[in-house]
């Protein structure tokens, strides 16, 4: 019932990915992402958590399964097309090259003939950088420009928006800035996230979070249905407490270290 | 800002060629023209300053688009080994003796040169139907490394004057240089220039990565070929026009870069430019500086560029692509 009010706009189904020659990194993988649903994407390192990032991006090609986006196969959009639809941002943001804050967000009207309605001003001004447009992006602190990166994706308008890690490297000040970001233009704008993190304590504020593990999904769901000891047990092979306390669920370490 | 700076290199780049077409050992002025300097103006120095123009501008285009796709700021158009093929060809055309393009073997000769290294690297830089960026680099300097081995090889088993005369030639001399060449070379050039050009957009995504390229809606490996195919073309006309002339290839990006910023669609103008600036005014030294003699354009491009590179070496942000 509900998928009639709240449509998906990317299936991934029975999906399989391996490089050339190599073992398959991603298994059979099925799931779904809603119209203005935030996902947390979780997993230890090399689990696949970019790898499904990069096949939901169309940036890899699954060996097996299709992807659909809005209900037409992925690869069957045009690459413009399909970057006003979707929007991927990499992890790794070694930019080492002196554009300026305002040449690289209004690099997100590239896909466009007829720009949207947002301007590179208002993307700038969304994430908060008015004082540095003009600034070059190699003179910036690593969470002033993840914010431009994050700008750029803002104009680029498209409604599901794929981050690999983009917490990675922040300051908490600037995690906390980044989210609360985030979740207001998902409310404002009724966009799609797809998140890879890291920091479980992060990932109990989200409402759905996807644990992976050697390319499957371990659960789906929201987090106190898929953060549980036993699956974290499975996915980080580490013995984590879940506590609960007056601000919130939190994680405690035990006594590994 | 930057409005103001690419006015001044437009003005500057003008003065510089009126400056080279009318000074030189001969210094001509362009109200009282005699008989004789019509004839050195025309046959001699106009043509001269033109390839010497073209051959920068194709230059620091070339530079600039190549440091982008390779996201390497020590790329100069000369290292896919296009130029050292096309010297090596060039000398082959002349040490057979055959001269079968005349007066024009030597350009003729080099620019089937380069354009057969241009493929032959395209293909090497090649794995699963995608260019890669590292391979085309290594396959280029690979080549260059054998290309420049089978030149030396045969100059020294030659005593054909012809020969020594190519080599001499191929590193950078455009005195020789008349209206015959020009037509050709300028298309070639213009071609090239117009792809990159049209691709600057792409060129600007490619700097950030494939990945962010994709998620902008661009297909990598179109616009890697087309941005290759564009170097190719002004890096096969500018050897074939005026021989090896370093540094413009390298630096004129990086000054440019370091004037206007990294935006490809101002930053391959600027380079295209300020490169056929410098080689005019590298080549306007040349000529009067110790008249009669000359000194080859390609050692002033040097003599003025290293010092001027390492200059800026010195300072922070300027290594960036």
């Amino acid at each position: 019932m509900s998928s009639a009010y709240n449509p998906s706009i990317i299936e991934i189904d029975n999906v399989s990915f391996k490089y050339f020659k190599d073992r398959e990194l991603i298994n059979n993988l099925t799931f779904s992402a809603g119209n203005g649903e935030f996902i947390g994407l979780l997993g230890a390192n090399g689990s696949g958590k970019s790898t499904i990032l990069k096949l939901a991006g169309g940036i890899l090609k699954p060996s097996g399964g299709y992807i659909k986006l809005w209900g037409k196969p992925l690869g069957a959009y045009g690459n413009k097309d399909r970057a006003k639809l979707l929007c991927y941002l990499p992890q790794l943001l070694d930019i080492n090259v002196p554009f300026k804050v305002r040449e690289l967000v209004g690099m997100g009207l590239y896909p466009y003939d007829i720009p949207p309605q947002m301007t590179v001003d208002e993307a700038i001004d969304a994430v908060g950088l008015n004082e540095k447009s003009e600034s070059y992006v190699t003179n910036l602190s690593g969470g002033e420009r993840r914010r431009v990166f994050i700008a750029m994706t803002l104009l680029q308008g498209a409604g599901l928006l794929l981050l690999d890690e983009p917490l990675a490297n922040l300051d908490i000040k600037f995690q906390v800035e980044l989210l609360k970001l985030l979740k207001e233009l998902r409310s404002r704008k009724n966009i799609s996230i797809i998140m890879a993190l890291h920091d479980i304590n992060i990932a109990l504020k989200f409402e759905k979070v996807m644990l992976i593990k050697e390319g499957r999904i371990l659960g789906i769901g929201s987090p106190g249905s898929v953060l549980t000891k036993a699956m974290l047990k499975e996915a980080f092979d580490v013995n984590i407490e879940i506590k609960k306390s007056d601000t919130g669920t939190y994680i405690s370490y035990e006594n590994n270290f | 800002m930057s409005k103001i700076r690419i006015s001044v290199l437009i003005l500057a780049a003008v003065l510089i060629f009126l400056s080279s077409v009318f000074i030189g050992p001969r210094i001509i002025s362009p109200f009282d023209l005699s008989a004789t300097d019509r004839e050195i103006l025309f046959s001699i120095r106009l043509p001269r300053v033109v390839v010497a123009a073209l051959v920068g501008m194709a230059l620091g285009a070339s530079g600039a688009v190549l440091q982008g796709v390779l996201r390497n700021p020590l790329a100069d158009p000369y290292i896919l080994g296009i130029s050292s093929g096309a010297s090596l060809t060039a000398a082959f055309g002349l040490l057979s003796g055959i001269y079968f393009f005349g007066r024009f073997t030597i350009p003729v000769t080099a620019f089937i040169g380069a354009s057969a290294v241009s493929v032959i690297v395209g293909v090497l830089g090649m794995k699963r139907g995608k260019l890669w960026p590292e391979r085309l680099l290594l396959a280029g300097i690979g080549l260059s490394f054998l290309f420049h081995a089978a030149l030396i090889l045969l100059m020294s088993v030659s005593t054909d004057e012809g020969l020594r005369r190519a080599v001499l030639w191929m590193y950078g001399d455009i005195s020789l240089a008349d209206w015959s060449m020009i037509p050709s070379g300028l298309a070639v050039i213009a071609a090239g220039l117009a792809v990159c050009i049209s691709r600057a957009k792409a060129l600007n995504v490619l700097i950030l990565g494939d990945e962010f390229s994709h998620s902008l809606g661009f297909s990598v490996n179109r616009e890697r070929l087309l941005l290759f195919i564009s170097i190719a073309l002004m890096t096969s006309a500018s050897v074939s026009l005026g021989g090896i002339i370093g540094f413009i290839g390298l630096l004129m990006p990086h000054i440019a870069r370091f004037s206007i910023g990294a935006d490809s669609r101002v930053l391959i103008p600027v380079s295209a430019i300020g490169g056929g600036a410098f080689l005019c005014l590298a080549d306007l030294i040349g000529r009067i500086i110790m008249p009669p003699m000359e000194i080859p354009s390609g050692i002033v491009t040097a003599i003025i560029g290293s010092p001027y590179f390492l200059y800026l070496l010195r300072r922070k942000d300027v290594l960036s692509i």
